[in-house]
């Protein structure tokens, strides 16, 4: 069964322009999928359409096999989480704990349940030690950190990233991607994570790239990269490995294209 | 703004900072009606004295209170003169030329000005000793009883928590765009107050767009994790009253009898 699944999706904002224009892509159950595109690709747009924050003006979208529909809009929620870009206009409660906790509130949680349920999901993001921290006195990573503990807590089988690392700093950014990595390998979660980091992408085991509303392309990092010049049409990158890679091919150095730079370092220099 | 002592709260350990904010309002609330009881003189006594003893187990220090009163000393004066110069009934105290005090005038601005001193050092000795999201919560199970007659009492407490959470946010974001339209020569300090309007309007414009844009993103955040104001949730901190909070009910309850006491029996 796919997690997510988008039928002939169609949205517009402002009733003329369509932002998503026919949009089709399925995503499997358990896996770790990253989708690509310029902006106004509607990238964005597609991750509020997911779990009903807006309504598509018409085809399909199926969360869990579930059609979406405005009944079962709450349920819906529960089985999808978003961790937004923005890491200050997310945080809801006033100190960590209170922020993790409020998922638990709206999800009637009963109140001697949640210490027990705060601390262990803090502890999966390795936040245990900041549990009475203000949001004021947190960095930006921080506070996707406790965002995905928000989400952890009350465990959605899918997770969407919807750029979650942009405003980010290099460490930060590199903690959250560590942390999707390990959530990932717990592999009860779907993970959905909309990014411009290509690196990111070269670590996820499906792309989806969008162009102008539509799913123009979908495959392994690998197939999507192979097509680098049709990328760079769209205003893509593609991974730094990748262009270190060719530009050792070139120079005859190196027989393949790889995806990161571990590869790269073992292919100039066998270990074995 | 560092030493403004009104509506700061004050990470001390004490009896009153751990007492209920529940308690703490209801005690806040009890005793300014028994302020506004015309007891006559001795009966802000009783009064001073609960404060006294509060500022004491609050281990809030006499200069702390005062300080408090500071910001509205300036109306505190502003009344006397007006007073002095309306109030022309009881017996002459003075006179030199046109210009008069009469006994009633000096007494009841006294009450005045006894009454603000001793709101102000109440409400001070409640938000230095209670977190404001305590302080919220208090408020939201207070005014629970009253969501049966259609007092919103959650949604008004998460409105007021999460313009708490947010205002710092806002300094930030504040000084920010001050910062950025400074660099682009906007100059908030010097001018004329023309100059100076228009210097805000370039600080205030942007504050506004983002905050409002804050605010839709907040909007979607909260929902996406489920968040319905009409909907029953259950809550992280619970409150729970002990014997201290019954106490100083208690107490405040005295106070406020004896004032009525001594009103009716016109001691």
């Amino acid at each position: 069964m796919d997690a997510i699944r988008v039928e002939n999706v169609e949205f517009s904002y402002d009733g003329e322009t369509d932002v998503i224009n026919g949009m089709s892509f399925a995503i499997p159950k358990g896996s770790y999928t990253t989708i690509i595109g310029h902006n106004g690709s509607g990238k964005s747009t597609i991750a509020k359409l997911l779990n009903g924050l807006l309504e598509a003006k018409s085809g399909n979208i199926e969360i869990l096999g579930q059609k979406l529909t405005l009944e079962n809009l709450q349920s819906i929620r529960d089985s999808i989480g978003i961790v937004f870009q923005n890491p200050d206009n997310q945080f809801i409660g006033s100190t960590v704990a209170d922020d993790i906790a409020f998922g638990l509130e709206n999800h009637c949680v009963p109140t001697e349940q949640m210490q027990q349920i705060i601390e262990e999901s803090a502890r999966k993001v390795g936040m245990e030690k900041y549990l009475d921290a203000e949001p004021a006195n947190l960095s930006g990573g921080q506070k996707q950190r406790v965002a995905i503990a928000g989400l952890l807590a009350v465990s959605p089988d899918i997770i969407v990233f919807d750029e979650s690392t942009s405003m980010l700093d290099p460490q930060g950014k590199a903690s959250i991607n560590a942390q999707i990595k390990e959530l990932n390998k717990m592999k009860d979660k779907t993970i959905v994570s909309i990014t411009h980091d290509m690196d990111e992408v070269a670590q996820s085991e499906h792309v989806i790239v969008l162009q102008k509303g539509k799913a123009v392309l979908e495959g392994t990092p690998k197939e999507i990269f192979a097509n680098d010049k049709l990328l760079q049409e769209m205003g893509l990158d593609v991974p730094f490995a990748l262009k270190a890679s060719k530009a050792f091919q070139k120079a005859g150095m190196i027989k393949e294209d790889c995806l990161n730079l571990a590869d790269v370092v073992e292919a100039l220099c066998p270990s074995k | 703004m560092r030493n403004i002592a009104l509506g700061r709260y004050m990470p001390l350990k004490s009896i009153v900072n751990d007492m209920d904010p529940r308690a703490k309002l209801v005690i806040l609330f009890v005793l300014m009606i028994a302020i506004f009881i015309p007891a006559g003189f001795w009966g802000y006594l009783p009064i001073a004295l609960f404060i006294l003893a509060a500022l004491k187990l609050s281990k809030l220090s006499i200069s702390f209170a005062m300080r408090s009163v500071k910001p509205m000393l300036f109306m505190m004066f502003f009344l006397t003169v007006i007073n002095v110069l309306v109030v022309k009934t009881g017996v002459l105290w003075f006179q030199l030329g046109w210009f008069t005090i009469y006994s009633d005038a000096v007494i009841q601005t006294a009450y005045i000005i006894i009454r603000l001193t001793l709101m102000i050092i109440l409400t001070t000795i409640l938000t230095a000793t209670t977190k404001p999201l305590d302080l919220t919560l208090g408020i939201e199970k207070l005014l629970k009883p009253l969501e049966a007659v259609g007092v919103p009492a959650h949604i008004v407490a998460m409105m007021i928590s999460i313009a708490l959470r947010f205002i710092p946010t806002l300094i930030e974001e504040t000084q920010r765009i001050m910062n950025a339209q400074a660099s682009r020569g906007v100059d908030l300090e010097n001018g004329t107050l023309k100059e100076k309007i228009t210097a805000v309007l370039a600080l205030i414009v942007p504050l506004f767009v983002s905050a409002f844009d804050r605010a839709d993103q907040l909007a979607n955040a909260m929902e996406a994790r489920g968040y319905d104001p009409n909907k029953t949730r259950t809550r992280y901190k619970t409150l729970k009253m002990a014997n201290a909070d019954y106490a100083g009910m208690f107490l405040a309850v005295a106070v406020l009898l004896l004032n009525i006491v001594l009103w009716k029996t016109g001691l």
